[in-house]
Order: structure tokens, then sequence, then C-alpha cells
């Protein structure tokens, strides 16, 4: 298992870098650090505005969000199984032809995406905060208890996830009963508080049972215990779900490309290619995936939100239009999905360019996605009692969902996955992302006190999200116009 | 031409090299010694370090839509879209072809191949040797002047062998120009008019068949002792 680990380990290493250089790669981590230094830095003018306990609880929400999107590789299990052919290949598909098992595989896949992700987000997050100490008021035990507590949250998204994912490729019905089990707990206790949320996130538990908060050493022990046997149980149970042997069955299926082309006179030229990209998203099931790590977020940010506002009774503004911006920014995971359904090398051989191809992945994502985030805007709003502020948070959401997205499309092309792992693109896609999301959420708290220069201000907003997403949406020819197709 | 990869690989050293119209032409070399590389400048998909590349008058570098669009091209791996069924993938490229009476041709190559009885399965489901129909189907649908087929019979049946080879003889004698990658010598040697081998990037033996063969009895022992390995 070690062996294989460290090949699996290599193989990634090796994949990532593979998109870019080893030096851009590794500056990743460093970037990582570096932005957790600053803000440890300015921690105790942000602890003035934000309580700990606060920060505490968006960070360990933040992290196990992070561990369920890292986690859901047990969706890919029998695309890994059934991948036959392509131009690269990878050591979880080995087992196929080697006396190898395909759990085995997985628990690799897990160790291996645990491991690397610590040492890429985690470690460097906490070195940050460790190598303020000689400046701010931390001290270098606490940092390591923030280290081992997100840690333990980190893992149990990811177990919870690979769990629940590698169950839907058993059974539709009983991922989704479980999908609904879990959000039933963490509405148990968001909403009717009858569930301790240090219970559903034991990482938190023990943060919330040392200094400054209490000093439990039992309460501590026995909150790292639970999140212990939570991360293995769950483990397990993922390891158990894989289908070690796979008996592939043949998919038939109407030919409906011609007719889906059809129902799309607008489109003009990319019409068979949209229309590809449909068929392609509904066939491959990938539309239940999209919805997992879209519709998930969406419904833990309300959840965050609506913990900070009744839980914990800091009178925050999260009014409509701030969730209308919100919205916008997680469209990223979407395109993300959208270059992971197939492989895209057949297309080398065919007359089409990589930014065609792009934007028809773009004008997919405004088909699939515009209606789910105007549903969510507009329920979000009715359960706030906030709808006076639709007129607002719509153009808001529909402005800030196209320009995120064009800007992931321009900086990543068709490699999504891998780009992000760039220090330079990461570092373009932070400033451009993070400028307009903290202007977005000052001007939506300041509706309610100056509407006037709220809306001008939000106005003066979108149009430069709206002419730079123009530029970019016309730069995609430049920026990507002799690139290969491939993976 | 050369071709230089990131990392400093050098896959083409300087090839210079000229296919008649109407001509069948087999490139060999060992594993690596780039001929891949060099199917994938002919037809727009790669860019030469230095050098350049002419394909039916149309310069590959500056405009390699125009020549995927003029010519067919069956690459190297056999990958048609996982979700698309068999008929799908033809209407597909077909579409992006812009290719005439496409339902009647899609239907005479699905015959071809005979892969009507398949016609509404999924490409992920279908066996190896079934993409590698759809991948020929699908560069021959547009009718194109000339083809560049990187290993056309891997994963064949001797049946299907055989068909393909009488299908591209009487392509050629209608004027089409064929230019075949293959390690199946006795296949090649059956079917082009005049061949290279290549070997570390670089063309070391070129002409006619009985030239190329030159004292040695067949292809295989003339391509083994060429590159070094009699």
């Amino acid at each position: 298992m070690l062996e294989l680990l460290r090949f699996m380990l290599k193989e990634e290493f090796r994949m990532h870098t593979s998109y870019t250089t080893k030096r851009m790669f590794l500056m990743f981590p460093v970037m990582v650090t570096l932005f957790s230094l600053a803000i440890a830095l300015t921690s105790e003018r942000i602890f003035l505005d934000t309580p700990l306990a606060q920060v505490l609880l968006v960070l360990h929400l933040s992290v196990f969000l992070y561990g369920l999107s890292v986690g859901a590789f047990g969706f890919l299990g029998r695309q890994y199984q059934e991948r036959a052919t392509g131009y690269r290949n990878y050591i979880v598909t080995t087992p196929a032809t080697l006396p190898m098992s395909f759990r085995q595989t997985f628990l690799g896949m897990y160790l291996r995406d645990a491991i690397f992700y610590i040492l890429l987000l985690l470690a460097p997050m906490a070195l940050g905060v460790a190598l303020s100490v000689p400046w701010t008021h931390f001290r270098l035990t606490s940092v390591a208890l923030l280290f081992l507590a997100t840690l333990l949250t980190f893992l149990l998204g990811m177990s919870l996830s690979f769990a629940i994912s590698t169950l839907y490729v058993r059974s539709v019905p009983a991922f989704a009963a479980a999908v609904a089990a879990v959000s039933g707990l963490f509405a148990a206790a968001g909403l009717l508080d009858v569930v301790p949320l240090e219970s559903l996130l034991p990482g938190l538990g023990l943060q919330y049972a040392v200094p400054p908060y209490a000093a439990s050493v039992p309460a501590a022990l026995g909150y790292a215990g639970l999140a212990t046997l939570l991360v293995l149980a769950l483990t397990a149970a993922a390891v158990l779900f894989v289908e070690d042997r796979y008996e592939s069955k043949t998919s038939r299926s109407a030919d409906t490309l011609p007719t889906v082309e059809a129902r799309l006179p607008l489109f003009r030229s990319s019409r068979v290619l949209l229309a590809k990209e449909l068929v392609d998203l509904k066939r491959s099931g990938t539309p239940v995936k999209m919805l997992f790590s879209f519709v998930l977020p969406l419904i833990f940010l309300a959840f965050t939100a609506w913990f900070v506002r009744n839980g914990l009774a800091v009178p925050v503004g999260f009014n409509t239009v701030f969730y209308g911006g919100m919205v916008g920014f997680f469209g990223v995971s979407l395109y993300n999905w959208l270059n992971n359904v197939d492989g895209v090398d057949y297309l080398a051989s065919l007359p089409l360019t990589v930014p065609q191809v792009i934007k028809v992945k773009l004008r997919a994502f405004l088909i699939l996605t515009t209606w789910i985030s105007t549903l969510f805007v507009v329920a979000i709003s009715w359960l706030n009692q906030d709808t006076r502020l639709l007129w607002l948070a719509l153009p808001v959401m529909f402005v800030v969902s196209v320009y995120m997205v064009v800007v992931t499309a321009y900086l990543t092309g068709l490699r999504t996955n891998s780009f992000f792992f760039n220090f330079g693109i990461m570092a373009k896609f932070s400033v451009m992302s993070m400028l307009p999301d903290i202007c977005l959420t000052i001007l939506s708290f300041t509706v309610d006190r100056d509407l006037v220069f709220s809306v001008a201000g939000i106005a003066v907003v979108l149009v430069a999200l709206g002419v730079t997403t123009w530029i970019l949406y016309r730069g995609l020819e430049a920026r990507w116009g002799r690139a290969e197709f491939g993976e | 031409m050369v071709k230089r990869y990131a990392g400093a690989t050098e896959a083409l050293k300087g090839v210079d090299l000229r296919v008649e119209e109407g001509e069948f032409f087999g490139l060999f070399g060992p594993n690596g010694a780039g001929k891949t590389s060099l199917l994938k400048i002919l037809t727009g998909q790669l860019q030469p370090t230095a050098g350049s590349a002419t394909v039916l008058g149309i310069d590959t570098a500056r405009d390699p839509m125009a020549v995927k669009a003029a010519v067919g091209i069956v690459p190297e791996v056999e990958s048609p879209p996982s979700y698309l069924t068999s008929y799908e993938y033809l209407y597909f490229v077909g579409r992006v072809r812009k290719v005439g009476s496409l339902d009647a041709r899609i239907l005479s190559w699905l015959d071809f191949f005979e892969l009507d009885g398949m016609r509404s399965t999924l490409c992920k489901d279908l066996s190896k040797g079934t993409r590698q129909k759809l991948m020929l189907a699908a560069a021959f649908l547009h009718e194109p002047r000339v083809l560049f087929l990187d290993e056309p019979f891997i994963n064949l049946d001797p049946i299907f062998q055989r068909r393909l080879k009488d299908w591209l003889l009487e392509y050629r004698a209608k004027g089409g120009t064929v230019f075949m990658c293959s390690h199946l010598l006795a296949i090649a040697e059956k079917l082009a008019d005049r061949v290279a081998v290549i070997h570390d990037g670089r063309i070391i033996a070129s002409g006619s068949l009985s030239e190329v063969r030159g004292q040695y009895d067949d292809l295989e022992s003339a391509f083994l002792h060429l590159v070094g390995k009699p």
C-alpha cells in the first residue's frame, strides 16, 4: 500500500506540474502561506469587527466544504473503471489489468488526495499563522491545535463526500437519502438547534474546548476522538461501497443529437457543438454532480449566514444583493465540471479551435445554471423576507456569474482544475475575483443606509465587470487560439 | 522542419519531405522516432519550431483550420466521444465539416464497416476495433482529397483489414492521396508507392519501395537494417 501511495503521489505531482512548471506549481503553497501570514498579521483589527468564534466557524465550514469537494472523486469510479483508451491514463485504472483491487487503489487515492491537499493548503495555512507568532498574540500551541482541528474538519468533509459519492455509483436513491440525511442533520443544528453543531463538526468542537473558550482536556480529547472515529468509519464505508468487480454494460440510446440541435436555432454555427455538450451532460449524469457541488455550497452559505445572524446573534447585513453576488462566484465550480465530462482529444482532428469549444461551454453554462441561480436567489430572498431587493440582486447575480465564468475560462481554458494550481493563474484569479467580491459585499451592506449611493456604486461595479467580461471574451481567441486539444 | 517540445525533447531534427498528389505514401519508424509529431504538424495539430509544411497549398502552421477542413485524419488513439452513439458521432463530425446529404453518407459508412447493429450504442461501450472503424468512417465522411492515417489497421480484424486495404487502393486510383504511418510493414508494402523511414527525428531513407528495400528481400529486413537492429 505504501508503495502504491508513493507512486500515486508522484503521479499527482507530475500531472499538476505537466500543465505548468514545477516552480509555478510549488509557488502555490508559498502563496497560501503568505496570504495566511498577511491575514494573521492583521487579525487583531479583524477581531475588532468579527469575533474569533465567528472566524473559526467560517474557517471550519470553508475547510469542510473544501474537503467535500476534494472527496467527490468517488463519482468518477465507474468512469475510471471504464476508461480503456486515451492519451493519458492513471494508476487508479491499473486494477483492470493487474492483480490489484479497485478498493485498494481508491483507498490509495483517498490517502493521496488527503496528503496532497494538506501539503498544498492546510499546512501552508498553518505555517503562515505560525510565522506571525513573533508579531501577534498567537502561540505556537494554539497554531498546532488550529492545524489539528482544521485537519480533522477537512478529513471529515473529504471522507463524507467520498462515502456519499461512491454510494451514488451503487444506488442513486441511497445517495439521495444520504444527502437528505446529512442536510437534515445540519438543518437540525442550524435551524432547530436540536443537534449541537460541534457534534457534526467535531473539529470545531475541539477548537471551542480549548482556550480562549474553555480549557477542558476531556472535552477536547472527546471531540478529537469523535472526529477520528467519524473519518475512519466514513472512509471504511466508502471503500466498501467501491465496486471491486465491475461488469461493463452496453449503454444504448436513441440518436437524439439531431433533435437537440434542431431545438437550438439561436446558436447558428455552434449549434451542433452546443447540442453535443448538452447530450454529453445528460448521458454522463453530470447534472447530479454539478448540483451536488453547486447547491450544497449555496445551502451551506445560507446556513452560515443564518447561524451567524440567529445562532451567534451577530447583526450582519446579508441581504438578497449579497446572495446575488455570492451565487455568481460559486458558478466557477460548474464550469470546472463542464470540462470534466469527457476527453476532447478527438476534436484535434476536426476543423475546430479551443476558443470555439470554450465559447460553447460558456453557453452551456448559461443555459444550465441561470435558472438554478435565479431560483436560489428568489428562494433565499423569500426565506429571509427580503424580496424587495430582488430587482437589484438578480442583475448582480447574472453579471457576476457571467464575469466569473468568463474570467475562469480566459485564465484556465479547458483545463480549469489543473491550472488553478498554477501560482500565476491563481494569483490573477484571486485578484480578479476578490476585488469585485469585496466591493459588492461592502456595497450590499450599505443598501439600507443609503440606497441611492449603494445602487450607484453597484451599477458602476457591474458596468466595469460587464466591460471586463467583454474584453476577456474577445481575448479568448488570442489567448487560446494556438492551444491544442487534449487532457 | 524541426519540432522541439517544451522540456527540450527534439522530436524532429530537420525533416525534408515531399509527397505528390495521388500518391500512397508510407512513413515507418521505431517507437518515438517522430512519426506522430510529423503527422500532427502536417495536419495543423502542432506547430513546427522551425521550418514549414504545406498541404494542398495551405501552410499548416498559418492556417491549421483550412488544413483540417480539407483533409481526413485518423489519429493514433481511437477516442470518439464517450457519450455519443456511433450514428451521433458521425452526425457531429458531418455537421462540423458541413457535409451535404449527411444521413445517406452516415448510413453508407455504417454499412461499410458493418456498424448498423451498433449505431445506437454509446461510444464508451464500443470495443477498440469498433472505435477504430468509427474513427476511420469519421475521417472518410467528407470525401477528402488527402488522408492522414496513423496506424489505421490497428485493432481491425483481418476481414476489415482487407476491406480497408481495398478501399484505400480504390481511393488512390480515383486520385486521392494517402499519408500513412504504420508499424505493419507487410500491409504497407502492398499499398505504398513510396516510403520513408524516420529514425530519431530524421528521415534516414526515402524513395520507391524497391529503392528503400535495396538489397533486402522485404521491407522489414531493410527497415531493421536501416534503424541499426538487423
